[in-house]
């Protein structure tokens, strides 16, 4: 069949009608050197954007009978939309539809307007020419699994699974230990803002427990996944035993937390694993238990808490020491009122609202804060200069150290499992820091919690919050997923496995098939990026909409 | 029990679009009510974002673009919500639609009508360091790129004086001046409030000088002063006198006290403003007056160092109350208390005062057309405050981004996307079917 292609130039009013010779376009183009086996209807009109316009293009369409149509217009970010919409109407596939803007690329910016008629003449030929390469794509519709795996049963990860368990969404939570609940589980309190104690975690153990669309897997790590957003394969193991569950899963979240980092590793504190210096963490254990005593069974009678240890080496805040700090400090006071506390503090990060008043009732309590510019540590002495002031050194019965918190163990093997990115600092990255900060590379993998950065309970809780509101928007029980249509797809034929494309794809959408020795997309997960496209030796790639045959015409055309 | 499965969301800057645009994908119908003409919110006052200075229209705009097409969202512009009838699940919201006097179907964004139009005014958008006409966009790349009619100074609308003029100049015939305020209810299962927050007014702090002298900037003046689309096309120079600063001062934890919070995110924009300023200014000497500093995203230290010591001065400023801005004759003097409480004295051309956000002007009469209760500072109450929650102090309304407290962006969207996820809890649990089942499930 001949192609017959609609071009319709839309006049805008004056911006296009005034600043383009458009009597001139429409005579020109019938008469182009090259398409004389195609049939080329110009045509303008007043506002093709306007209802009006809208109407009369769908019905030009169905009438004309084009096989491809193309609008000279505005840009593409106004009315691509809009007219992608007609096509839709009208019943034409709307990947063999194209628009040109020759507003701002022509009559707003060329005051001469025979040269802006001549450029604007010049792209859509470059587009006619494109658009007759172009070929009909069509969506496609997977079905999903609704079902989440939760991988760490901290309160992030918890909080997670209780967000989403419901009768028609079924969560896995895999928790590497023999229990639930994380660091947090072992604090006796949580901060004063955060009233209820620590009993808030105890009560989310409880719930996550009693909850019957929640099946929690102890002593369990993931071993392998596959898949996509909606479909995911999975399989956990158990770390004590060779007990393997396969699993289906739409989405899978991590939860793995963090950890202490050791302080030995930080100038200032070489020796800090002497007798009585404490990590923050082991502090919030004892108290727990016992009481904090020393070694010798006594209470101590002077701490030094120090905050900010590594802060200046790892590059980073880590948010929550200076509120649990004072809360640590709050326990000696509580212990014994005579507890001689001082907190050495380099900044005082106070984020939250309701942080300040903290501060202020800390201060209440007798806590002596020193703002210090230096530190050092030798046994349970502690060396500093005030800032503002000169070196000093204060001895201490014990000495708790606020280091960093960096990302757990098992962090980078966990993302070269799921073929996910991690940021500098070895936290699990966001896939957009600003915009899209608990998805991660790739789609239907999400983090949440400490192990996505430093956090305290209520952000690591919030953020859980944050994707069960994502994957409520995204997995719908019973509904379905529209992947990317303009995928890449690699030409069997002419791949020679040299795997290059493996490394440019950002989001995991290419496997090595080891029997054919060739790569593979897998156009479920493939976003259409073009990177891969650009970085295959052998020319066995394709991108479908931008394949090298419908570039190389629109852009030699528009250079003739 | 009736229920609706439409939700009203209020504000439309990040958190309120990014709300919106998941519901649309989880096929709810939005109405989105902004009380400006445009939408976006105060990130679109910033040419550039902290942490990784990307250009924040390029953050925004795709955001700003899907909303507007979308057709599952309504976007109300110059509207606000009056009243709230009715129940959890089962509300009437009463939304007063001011009249834009430029319709928008009709209108393609050309700008011919604001040429023609005899009226100039001071532009608020942009913090009064510009002016606009009377039929106006507030900047260049607003969405909708739709003019309004302000009728206040419109001769013809305020009734000064027969004016046709951007009725003549537009093509299209947009510009409608009959065109009336309008009420309209709608009916929503939940609303989510997200109405960002205001600044510390400076002015309060007479010690600090601004308002008096011209040199003394707020963060959001300073903002659209950097902008390539603001009042001086990104031109950093002093109003009045014209003047390009060479020395500038930005002053941290203005109203820290008076608040009585940090507001989390002044320390970065502050850093943020001094690159900006040698970006633009290299010869330029930058002295960041700061107390604590606040730099709790795990990335936020990086952008700290990039800065200090490179782009700006660091002094310790151990007294907010015993700072003072004065006039030396040609510009400002800065005199303060130092670490050792000693006093110091700089002579600058520029102050920026980094304030506090508070509570949006707007939130009480917002708390109160809604029924909902603000905290002791006057944010938007959350049920646990403590712990973690999206809920207002009534049920089936939720509260994101800075109308909660102060917070960056990428914290403001994380809100939004936690408040997405309570509202489909929500709306679900409303469902009879819902109902039913709770009922079988008590019975057994
Ligand atoms: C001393 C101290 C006091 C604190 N006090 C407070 C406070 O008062 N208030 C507050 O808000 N915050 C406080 N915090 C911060 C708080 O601990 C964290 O915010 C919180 O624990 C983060 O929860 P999470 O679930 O992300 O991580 P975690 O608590 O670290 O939990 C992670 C879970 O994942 C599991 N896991 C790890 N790897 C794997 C794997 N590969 N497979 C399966 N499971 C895995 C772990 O076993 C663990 O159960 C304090 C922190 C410290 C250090
Ligand atoms: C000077 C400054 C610079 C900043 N720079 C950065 C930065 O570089 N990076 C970063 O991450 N964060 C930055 N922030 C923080 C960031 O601006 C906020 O976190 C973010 O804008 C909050 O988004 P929001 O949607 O909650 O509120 P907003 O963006 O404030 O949006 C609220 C919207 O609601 C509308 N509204 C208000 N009241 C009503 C009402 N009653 N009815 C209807 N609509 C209403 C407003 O007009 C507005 O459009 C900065 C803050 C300041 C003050
Ligand atoms: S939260 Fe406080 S103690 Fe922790 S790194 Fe930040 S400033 Fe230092
Ligand atoms: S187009 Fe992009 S997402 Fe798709 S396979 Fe290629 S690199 Fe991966
Ligand atoms: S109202 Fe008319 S003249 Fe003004 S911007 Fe819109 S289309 Fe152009
Ligand atoms: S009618 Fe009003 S808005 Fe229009 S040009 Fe006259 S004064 Fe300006």
């Amino acid at each position: 069949m001949k192609a017959k292609i609609g071009i319709y130039v839309c006049e805008c009013g004056p911006n296009i009608g005034e600043t383009i010779d458009i009597p001139r376009v429409l005579e020109t183009i019938p008469a182009l050197e090259g398409y004389e086996d195609v049939e080329l209807v110009p045509k303008s009109f007043g506002l093709l954007c306007s209802p009006a316009g809208k109407e009369y293009l769908a019905k030009e369409i169905t009438d004309n009978g084009f096989t491809h149509l193309v609008v000279a217009a505005c840009s593409p970010r106004d009315h691509n939309s809009t007219f992608i919409g007609v096509c839709k109407e009208a019943g034409l596939n709307p990947y063999l539809y194209k628009i040109i803007n020759i507003r701002e690329h022509c009559g707003w910016i060329i005051h001469d307007k025979e040269a802006a008629t001549d450029k604007a003449i010049q792209y859509i030929r470059s587009g006619i020419s494109r658009v007759l390469y172009q070929s009909e794509l069509f969506e496609r519709q997977l079905e999903i699994t609704p079902d989440v795996l939760v991988i760490g049963g901290g309160i992030a990860g918890m909080e997670a699974a209780l967000s989403l368990a419901s009768h028609d969404r079924k969560v896995y939570l895999a928790e590497k230990t023999g229990e639930l609940g994380g660091k947090a589980a072992r604090f006796a309190s949580l901060l004063p803002r955060q009233g209820r104690g620590a009993d808030v975690i105890r009560e989310k153990i409880k719930a996550v427990e009693e909850n019957e669309h929640i099946r929690v897997h102890l002593n369990t790590e993931l071993e392998s996944s596959i898949g996509f957003l909606g479909n995911f394969e999975v399989v956990l193991a158990g770390n004590g035993d060779d007990e393997k569950t396969d699993l289906k899963v739409g989405a899978i979240i991590i939860a793995t937390g963090y950890r202490m980092s050791d302080p030995g590793s930080f100038t200032g504190y070489e020796y800090a694993d002497t007798d009585e210096v404490y990590s923050s963490l082991e502090i919030e254990r004892m108290n727990g238990g016992e009481g904090i005593a020393l070694r010798s069974g006594a209470k101590p009678a002077s701490v030094a808490l120090i905050h900010c240890v590594g802060r200046q080496e790892k590059g980073y805040c880590s948010r929550i020491c200076c509120n649990y700090m004072m809360k640590i400090a709050g326990y000696f006071k509580k212990q014994s009122g005579a507890t001689k506390v001082t907190e050495f503090f380099f900044d005082m990060c106070l984020p939250h609202k309701a942080d300040q008043e903290f501060f202020d009732h800390s201060v209440g309590l007798g806590i002596d804060f020193k703002r210090v510019k230096e530190i050092g540590l030798s046994g349970t002495s502690v060396e500093f200069a005030e800032t503002g002031g000169g070196k000093q050194k204060m001895d201490f019965d014990m000495v708790v150290l606020a280091s960093a918190m960096e990302p757990s163990e098992d962090t980078e093997a966990l993302a070269g499992l799921l073929e996910i990115d991690l940021d500098e600092r070895g936290f699990f990255k966001e896939a957009h820091q600003t915009t899209d900060p608990v998805a991660t590379s790739i789609d239907g993998i999400f983090v949440v919690g400490a192990s996505q950065g430093p956090r305290g309970v209520s952000d690591s809780m919030l953020l859980a919050q944050a994707t069960a509101g994502r994957i409520r928007c995204q997995l719908k029980p019973g509904g379905k997923i529209v992947p990317e249509v303009k995928v890449s797809e690699i030409m069997e034929a002419y791949c020679t496995g040299c795997r290059t494309c493996l490394e440019v794809c950002g989001y995991g959408a290419i496997y090595f098939d080891d029997q054919k020795g060739i790569s593979i997309v897998n156009e479920a997960v493939c976003r259409g990026c073009g990177n891969c496209f650009g970085s295959c030796p052998s020319g066995a790639l394709r991108t479908k909409h931008f394949t090298n045959k419908q570039l190389y015409r629109e852009v030699t055309e528009a250079l003739k | 029990m009736s229920h609706h499965e439409s939700v009203v969301v209020v504000g439309a800057g990040l958190a309120g679009m990014k709300a919106s645009l998941m519901l649309a994908h989880a096929g709810k119908k939005v109405h989105l009510v902004e009380t400006l003409p445009i939408i976006g919110g105060a990130t679109i006052k910033n040419e550039e974002s902290f942490p990784n200075l990307e250009c924040s229209t390029c953050l925004v705009a795709p955001i700003q673009q899907e909303v507007l097409q979308s057709p599952d969202i309504e976007t109300m512009t110059l509207s606000a919500v009056e009243k709230i009838e009715g129940d959890k699940g089962n509300f009437t919201v009463t939304v007063r639609k001011a009249a834009r006097y430029v319709k928008i179907a009709d209108c393609i964004g050309c700008g011919m009508c604001y040429e023609p139009c005899p009226v100039s005014v001071a532009n608020e958008w942009e913090e009064n360091l510009g002016e606009r006409k009377a039929i106006y966009v507030p900047c260049a790349g607003s969405l909708p790129n739709v003019p309004a009619v302000d009728k206040e100074h419109c001769l013809k609308l305020s009734g000064k004086q027969e004016c046709n003029a951007c009725v003549e100049a537009c093509m299209f015939g947009a510009v409608d001046l009959d065109d009336k305020d309008e009420t309209v209810n709608i009916e929503a299962g939940a609303v989510i409030v997200a109405t960002g927050s205001g600044m510390f007014d400076a002015s309060s702090l007479p010690n600090l000088g601004y308002g008096k002298f011209p040199g003394v900037y707020t963060p959001f003046e300073f903002e659209r002063l950097f902008a390539s689309n603001g009042p001086t096309l990104g031109e950093i120079t002093i109003r009045d006198t014209g003047k390009v600063p060479a020395k500038i001062a930005i002053i941290h934890c203005v109203g820290r006290k008076e608040q009585g919070y940090c507001s989390g995110v002044c320390c970065m924009y502050s850093f943020k403003f001094a690159h900006f300023l040698k970006k633009k200014l290299p010869e330029a000497s930058v002295y960041n007056l700061h107390s604590d500093i606040c730099v709790p995203d795990k990335s936020y230290q990086k952008f700290f160092d990039g800065v200090k010591g490179t782009h700006t001065e660091m002094l310790y400023n151990s007294s907010m109350e015993d700072l003072k801005v004065s006039s030396n004759g040609a510009g400002l003097k800065v005199v303060y208390l130092d670490e050792a409480g000693a006093e110091r004295e700089i002579d600058v051309d520029m102050v920026i005062l980094s304030v506090a956000m508070v509570p949006d002007e707007g939130a009480l009469g917002l708390a109160e057309a809604l029924g909902i209760e603000r905290d002791a500072r006057g944010f938007f109450k959350v049920l646990d405050e403590g712990i973690v929650s999206v809920e207002s102090s009534r049920e089936g309304i939720f509260i994101a981004g800075t109308a909660e407290g102060p917070k960056d962006s990428q914290s403001s969207v994380i809100q939004a996307e936690a408040a997405v996820g309570q509202v489909l809890a929500f709306l679900e649990s409303c469902r009879p079917e819902a109902a039913e089942a709770l009922a079988e499930d008590l019975k057994a």
